[in-house]
């Protein structure tokens, strides 16, 4: 701290100026490049969050004309009395078991293998074709998928009915649409998307391991899957851990593909808290903000919690 | 496997950096089957683009007629496309701009003029990237749009837009100046050059492979954004192409298969194209200071 305040005062006396305006203009002109950025942060991404946070407390309903009372915990009392929010909340958990490993495991070993190819130009056309997906925006790859998944005319469905004859038009696979294959569907589909990018990640962590390390267990005679468990496991828990923790909250909160594969349809698996917030919010009734705010507040504190935890189990050791 | 084999491999791997030849067979089959997996739903978006209406309907890989009639129908006869495109190409140019300056003047100011609080801005980004701000907050954002008159206003999605990836865009290009030394910014500065040239003659050089990177980061997220868009969004001639192509039921009327995968590939070559031509900096800003962001 006082090196930092030295060090400014050393560079206000650089400066033209000096004196007292002269450092009150600076402290503006310091804050003048963070101000547009700020604003929008704050305006979009802070202040929501804190005004969904009163709301919750409140019975604030979006269509109604009356005005909205502070109900204090009303509302959570209400929400975690709803079976439904258990059952939300286990659906996003469910969803995220059956996405998380997969999103984790191949991309690593599709890395080490990735790490090992000789030729640079091999390599740079791997890494580009594994990336393609990654610069495919959200919403097109749920409509591709949509239609990979479509029960007449998907590909998918396609293979299984007439080339491999494993079903009849009548009994193939019901994908989407809120089945019970729904979830992993989509989980298949994140795991297709991810793939490239984790691969990055992970070969980027590869790439900072130095080669010696590996090379002298080898030569103590250790073999690969030791090298691996050893050696390269331990130096990529970092970059595992913020890929761990970041899917397991972005799997949580998937919204968008629910309200594209899943709809409104309590009883569909896809119904999560974020679609139960969504509906309450601005589809039922008079728009009961007020309550959808204390479900997104359960919903958001419950994966904090795990991802604190998660944190905490990865956390470095020694 | 026997220790002197295991010996042997430890010496030839560090010689050719491949175990043997079969391995190296092996593992690039494993590769290029997981390329397979990644470039088979694409490729047969592609040609079902360009297959006959009647090919369309059986449903197999190659078509026996190729008809590529279905590019110029879907913007002749689809009357709303060519405006839900228009939405999508200004919106998405308009959040990524603004995203990239706010981004880039905040990274300098965060490493280079670092500004008494500059820490606790660090932190707020970092912790912003754990919550679920972007599911939580679109109660409130509605609240703020309907507030400011931008319900059913294309151009107000730009403001939501420009935080969707704005934390993280931050987060890079602060990691990219901590690899420019201070001295650089310092002596321009005694030469008497502002902030704003030190920025844009010594800083937007050294940071291009990053800059490179949150243009593709925020481009890819802006054009495929669904939630806000429609939420915010009624009607659907102001809508963007996600939320259009997502509505649209494939295989009835004017969304024939063949028509939906044109509108398809229309909409996602230019990413791809771009990528592909810029993927040299991209690859660099990512190694040099992206991933550790």
């Amino acid at each position: 701290m006082a090196q930092t305040i030295a060090e400014s005062e050393a560079k206000l006396g650089a400066g033209a100026g000096g004196g007292e305006a002269g450092l009150l203009r600076r402290g503006v002109n310091e804050w003048l490049f963070l101000a547009p950025a700020l604003a929008f942060f704050i305006g979009y991404q802070v202040w929501p969050i804190f005004r969904v946070l009163w709301l919750s407390f409140t019975d604030f309903q979006f269509l109604s004309e009356k005005p909205a009372h502070w109900v204090w915990l009303d509302n959570y009392a209400q929400a975690l009395r709803d079976p439904l929010m258990w059952t939300s909340l286990g659906r996003a958990a469910l969803f995220t078991a059956m996405f998380l490993p997969g999103t984790i495991i191949l991309p690593l070993l599709l890395a080490i293998l990735v790490d090992r190819v000789g030729s640079q130009r091999l390599a740079t056309l791997y890494r580009v074709i594994l990336l393609i997906p990654a610069v495919i925006p959200s919403t097109l790859i749920f409509v591709l998928w949509k239609w990979m998944y479509n029960y007449q005319s998907g590909p998918i469905n396609h293979l299984l009915v007439n080339t491999f004859g494993l079903f009849t038009l009548q009994n193939a696979p019901q994908w989407l649409g809120g089945t019970a294959l729904t979830l992993p569907a989509i989980a298949v589909m994140e795991v297709w998307w991810g793939l490239g990018y984790h691969t990055i990640f992970f070969i980027a962590g590869l790439a900072a391991i130095p080669k010696e390390l590996p090379d002298a267990a080898r030569i103590d005679g250790a073999n690969e899957w030791q090298v691996f468990w050893h050696v390269t496991r331990p130096q990529l828990a970092p970059i595992m851990m913020i890929l761990v923790v970041l899917r397991f909250g972005s799997a949580m909160a998937v919204i968008d593909e629910y309200l594209i594969f899943g709809g409104f349809n309590r009883a569909s698996p896809t119904y999560t808290w974020t679609i139960f917030m969504y509906d309450q919010a601005f589809k039922l009734g008079l728009w009961r903000q007020g309550y959808a705010a204390a479900i997104g507040m359960i919903g958001a504190i419950a994966m904090m919690c795990v991802m604190a935890a998660l944190i905490w189990v990865f956390r470095p050791k020694g | 496997m026997t220790l002197e084999a295991d010996h042997a491999d430890a010496a030839a791997l560090r010689e050719t950096n491949a175990s043997s030849a079969g391995g190296a067979a092996l593992r690039h089959l494993v590769i290029n089957l997981f390329n397979l997996i990644i470039l088979l739903p694409l490729g047969w978006v592609l040609l079902m683009s360009v297959k006959s209406l009647p090919d369309a309907m059986r449903g197999d890989f190659w078509p026996s007629h190729f008809d590529f009639t279905h590019y110029a129908f879907v913007f002749h006869r689809i009357a709303t496309l060519p405006v839900n495109l228009f939405n999508s190409i200004y919106v998405t140019t308009g959040s990524v701009l603004i995203t990239t300056f706010c981004a880039v003047i905040a990274g300098y100011a965060l490493v280079h003029i670092k500004p008494i609080g500059a820490g606790l801005v660090v932190t707020a980004l970092l912790v912003s990237l754990y919550f679920p701000v972007r599911v939580v907050s679109i109660i409130s954002i509605y609240e703020t749009q309907h507030w400011l008159g931008l319900i059913n206003n294309t151009a107000g999605l730009i403001l939501p837009y420009v935080t969707l990836q704005l934390a993280i865009s931050i987060l890079i290009m602060r990691s990219m100046f901590q690899l420019v030394p201070h001295e650089m910014f310092e002596s321009a500065r005694i030469d008497g050059a502002g902030h704003w040239r030190a920025l844009w003659e010594i800083g937007i050089p050294m940071v291009r492979n990053g800059l490179v990177v949150i243009f593709i980061v925020n481009f890819v997220s802006a054009w495929g954004e669904y939630l806000l868009c429609l939420t915010l969004i009624d009607d659907e001639a102001k809508r963007t192409m996600p939320v259009v192509l997502a509505a649209a039921q494939g295989g009835q009327g004017q969304w024939a298969w063949p028509n939906l995968a044109a509108v398809y590939v229309i909409v996602v070559t230019p990413g791809i194209i771009a990528f592909t031509l810029a993927q040299r900096l991209f690859f660099k800003g990512l190694m040099e200071g992206a991933l550790k962001g």
